[in-house]
């Protein structure tokens, strides 16, 4: 039994149907990356299994555990959520923050003990962001930001997280740092789930892919075995081929059509 | 901070009961409050007239204060206040109906101020909640506002079709306290108890939204529920205020940006109880001068809150900015 | 037998003595037990007429109030909304008993609670205004000088009423800003009026209040032979609302403006019961009603 299990999630917003029936699996210290072309559905998907949006229809289990009957801290202790940016409230510091999350696992109105406080610092360390951590979230950079928000996820101790594109509005240098944390955290044990644009990330980091078209999940395993050229080409209409050498990975595209 | 908050509340409750259109020495307040009082009437000044009107002041104030505090909170808007949500402008039109229209069952003026007040709230709430965007801030902001323009535009109605009763309705307008003894606070209590508890357990979910919708899911959290509950909170404290003390605008508003930028933080947990000692405080400071300046006349109180509040806005805002 | 007839005398003037002494002593104790405050004009000049000083005597901010001389040294309350007078002071001089009005319906309901006795009279007609002399007179223990006094007036009425010629169509209109209310017959002006003899003309409104807001044009259409207007707004403002009120451009076709029977009472004579019911009535058929 995995930590995660969804089977046939449909989402519909609006009248539309963004999700007509995605699978989606996860396993303890695996990393599964999901990837799709725009307006696939992929955060979607995400939203849906973490139970932020309600699925119209499909069945989706934590470690066994009916996600509809999920509720608060129970909630909270099965999967941290990590949206791609959260708003930065002025006058709190980053330890104010990922206390915050810390918080999820108290009572209405208990106190915070002496181990919650460690898991507090154990969250900041983790997420490599002690060296700042009095100081305010509107005074970080965009990779900063992002450790910060990963913090907050693991104060929740959960055993799973989930990242929705951390790394698609940061620079070059502050993605290397995003993606190398979560795949630490990953070897560590945590079971992690990112949604990512960047295809040569997904299959640097990744331990499985899942790629998500039109709706349904069309393909889930080894990078190299899904993100073939013909899938590339038949699902993103792009000319491109991914090569791995050398611990780096890179995606061949011919951007401009030979002539 | 918290320490300064309450030498303030101690300096502005002693303030409240010493002072006033009569003087009575220290001593006999004192022996009044520790319940060795006589039957004189300064006893009576102290125990009958000043002690009930404190300990409204002390709870309109942190009423106010903590509505503030838990809207701008869940509404992510530092210019929200519970004028937003609706429930003065129904406070306000309940109150002057009874005032106006049944000038001779002036005893519910308290009751029609917190049942209108709270029917606001639940208008700008239903409206918020329905169709597309349930619960999100615009909508509840926007809806707000339109519930204020409609019951100002009844008041205003109503007081032009009785101006000669026009006189007794501005001093409602204008918001103020009287010493009117016991009553207020005794048909008022529950709705102030309710509303604070709600605010109490609202402070670890806000501080979740703060950090976002989907943070605060993640965190387990509902944020349309957390927006729902401050809601209601804000309403039953600001309709209870309303109904003792009238309209009274600015602190609800300005009290928890005071003790945000005086403490240096904004986590719930400082700011609400903050907002309600800081509330208190300003009130029956601002009252006790409102009723001494110039004796025996008693000035309406909100000019004093704006004097004793506004500079220490404007210079805690010099050093934060 | 003549020193047993000498003393009868001396008995009787002892005892006569002794009766003068205690009299006005217990009189006096009466009095020093009852500490009265009248809130109003009207339980002021009541009080003075039935030989009762009160402690204390009301007047609104900005007051006109027509006091009787023999209050004029009584230390004075300031009256605002919503409570009346200041309740601090009113304890401090510890009333008995308190006179007031519905206007003060908050501050009376406060005052009882601190264990005050509090009466409102507001007497809107002539007989409201005797039954209310007779139940204070009551309320301070002078029924007797209340029922002397209550002869006297209605003498007095009654002769202010006698022989009244003619009965012109009058309309009694309350100047509030630029707004015309017109005093109702359950009005203290419009019982005033009719007293006087006129006919009080009202356009057909009606309410409970006494007063009701009118339209000019109900003015015009009603085409009274007087209009009596009464201005109502803070002192300073009354000069110019008279010369409005005046010279009122909307009431200038009807047969009171044409003639020069458009009055201005100034006083608060019509607006607020008085004790001097008599010479108010014949100040109005001499100045206004002519009859």
């Amino acid at each position: 039994m995995g930590l995660l299990e969804a089977r046939g999630v449909e989402v519909t917003i609006d009248g539309a149907e963004i999700l007509r029936g995605a699978d989606l699996d996860l396993a303890a210290g695996e990393l599964v990356a999901i990837v799709g072309p725009n307006g696939a559905g992929k955060s979607t998907l995400v939203r849906a299994v973490s139970g932020l949006r309600r699925p119209s229809a499909g069945a989706v289990h934590w470690s066994g555990r009916e996600l509809r009957r999920m509720r608060g801290r129970e909630l909270a202790r099965a999967r941290a959520f990590v949206p791609q940016r959260m708003p930065v409230p002025a006058g709190v510091s980053v330890r104010e923050a990922v206390t915050i999350g810390r918080s999820a696992l108290l009572r209405p109105l208990g106190r915070m003990t002496r181990a919650d406080r460690a898991g507090v610092d154990g969250a900041l360390a983790r997420a490599g962001v002690t060296g700042f951590a009095e100081r305010a979230l509107a005074t970080l950079s965009g990779g900063e930001l992002q450790r910060v928000q990963i913090a907050i996820g693991l104060a929740q101790e959960a055993p799973v997280l989930i990242a929705d594109e951390p790394t698609s509005q940061l620079d070059l240098g502050a993605a290397v740092d995003v993606a190398g944390l979560l795949r630490e955290l990953a070897d560590d044990g945590l079971a992690v789930l990112l949604v990512v644009h960047d295809l040569a990330l997904a299959a640097a980091v990744a331990d499985r892919v899942v790629v998500v078209h039109a709706g349904r999940t069309e393909a889930a395993g080894h990078p190299a075995e899904v993100l073939t050229p013909e899938r590339l080409g038949r699902i993103w209409h792009a000319d491109a081929r991914l090569t791995a050498e050398g611990g780096r990975t890179a995606l061949h595209v011919a951007w401009v059509a030979s002539r | 901070m918290i320490a300064a908050l309450v030498v303030a509340l101690l300096v502005a409750t002693g303030a409240s009961l010493a002072l006033g259109a009569v003087k009575v020495p220290i001593g006999e307040v004192l022996d009044t409050i520790l319940g060795r009082g006589g039957s004189g009437p300064n006893h009576q000044i102290v125990a009958a007239l000043r002690l009930p009107r404190t300990v409204e002041a002390l709870a309109v104030g942190a009423a106010l204060g903590v509505a503030g505090a838990v809207l701008q909170g869940a509404l992510a808007n530092p210019l929200a206040s519970p004028d937003v949500i609706g429930v003065t402008g129904g406070a306000g039109f309940g109150a002057i109906l009874i005032l106006i229209a049944f000038p001779a069952s002036v005893a519910l003026v308290p009751v029609a101020a917190l049942c209108f007040g709270l029917l606001a709230a639940a208008l700008v709430f239903g409206f918020a909640w329905s169709g597309r965007n349930r619960g999100s801030t615009g909508k509840i902001v926007l809806a707000g506002i339109a519930m204020l323009s409609l019951f100002t535009a009844a008041t205003t109605g109503l007081l032009a079709s009785f101006p000669e009763r026009a006189p007794s309705a501005l001093f409602f307008i204008a918001g103020g306290l009287t010493n009117a003894g016991w009553e207020g606070l005794e048909t008022t209590w529950p709705y102030f108890a309710a509303g604070g508890l709600l605010a109490a357990f609202l402070i670890r979910p806000l501080d979740r939204l703060a950090l976002g919708d989907d943070v605060a899911a993640s965190l387990g959290s509902r944020p349309q529920l957390i927006r729902l509950g401050a809601g209601v909170s804000a309403a039953l404290l600001a309709a209870a205020a309303a109904a003792i003390a009238g309209l009274l605008g600015f602190l609800g508003l300005v009290v928890p940006h005071v003790v945000r930028m005086a403490g240096g933080t904004s986590s719930q947990a400082f700011v609400v109880p903050a907002s309600a000692l800081g509330g208190a405080a300003l009130l029956a400071g601002a009252d006790t001068l409102a009723r001494t300046v110039r004796a025996p006349l008693e000035l309406p109180v909100g000019p004093f809150m704006v004097l004793l509040g506004v500079p220490v806005f404007l210079w805690l805002l010099r050093k934060a900015v | 037998m003549s020193r047993r007839l000498a003393a009868l005398p001396v008995a009787l003037a002892a005892a006569a003595l002794l009766l003068a002494l205690l009299v006005p002593t217990g009189a006096g104790a009466e009095q020093r037990q009852r500490r009265i405050v009248a809130l109003t004009p009207f339980a002021a000049n009541t009080l003075a007429k039935l030989g009762v000083t009160p402690i204390a005597v009301g007047q609104t901010l900005g007051g006109r109030e027509r006091l009787s001389r023999k209050v004029s040294r009584v230390p004075i309350l300031k009256l605002s909304h919503p409570m009346g007078p200041n309740l601090e002071q009113l304890t401090a001089l510890r009333p008995t008993l308190v006179i007031s009005s519905k206007t003060w319906a908050k501050g009376n309901a406060a005052m009882e609670k601190l264990g005050i006795r509090v009466e409102a009279h507001d007497p809107r007609s002539i007989a409201g205004a005797l039954a209310d002399t007779y139940k204070i007179g009551e309320a301070v223990g002078r029924k007797h000088a209340a029922r002397e006094l209550l002869k006297r007036m209605r003498t007095r009425i009654a002769g202010a009423e006698s022989g009244i010629r003619r009965h012109p169509k009058v309309m009694l209109i309350l100047g509030v800003g630029h707004a015309p209310f017109t005093f109702l017959p359950n009005s203290w002006g419009g019982s005033l009026i009719r007293a006087a003899g006129g006919e009080l003309v009202t356009g057909g409104a009606g309410s409970a209040s006494g007063f009701e807001r009118i339209s000019d044009e109900v003015v015009v259409a009603a085409d009274p032979d007087v209009i009596i207007a009464v201005p109502h707004a803070d002192p300073e403002d009354i000069p110019a609302l008279t010369r409005y009120l005046k010279s009122d451009p909307a009431w200038s076709s009807t047969k009171a403006a044409r003639k020069g029977r458009l009055y201005v009472s100034v006083d608060n004579s019509l607006l607020q019961a008085g004790t001097d019911i008599a010479r108010t009535i014949t100040g109005i058929r001499e100045a206004y009603l002519h009859n």
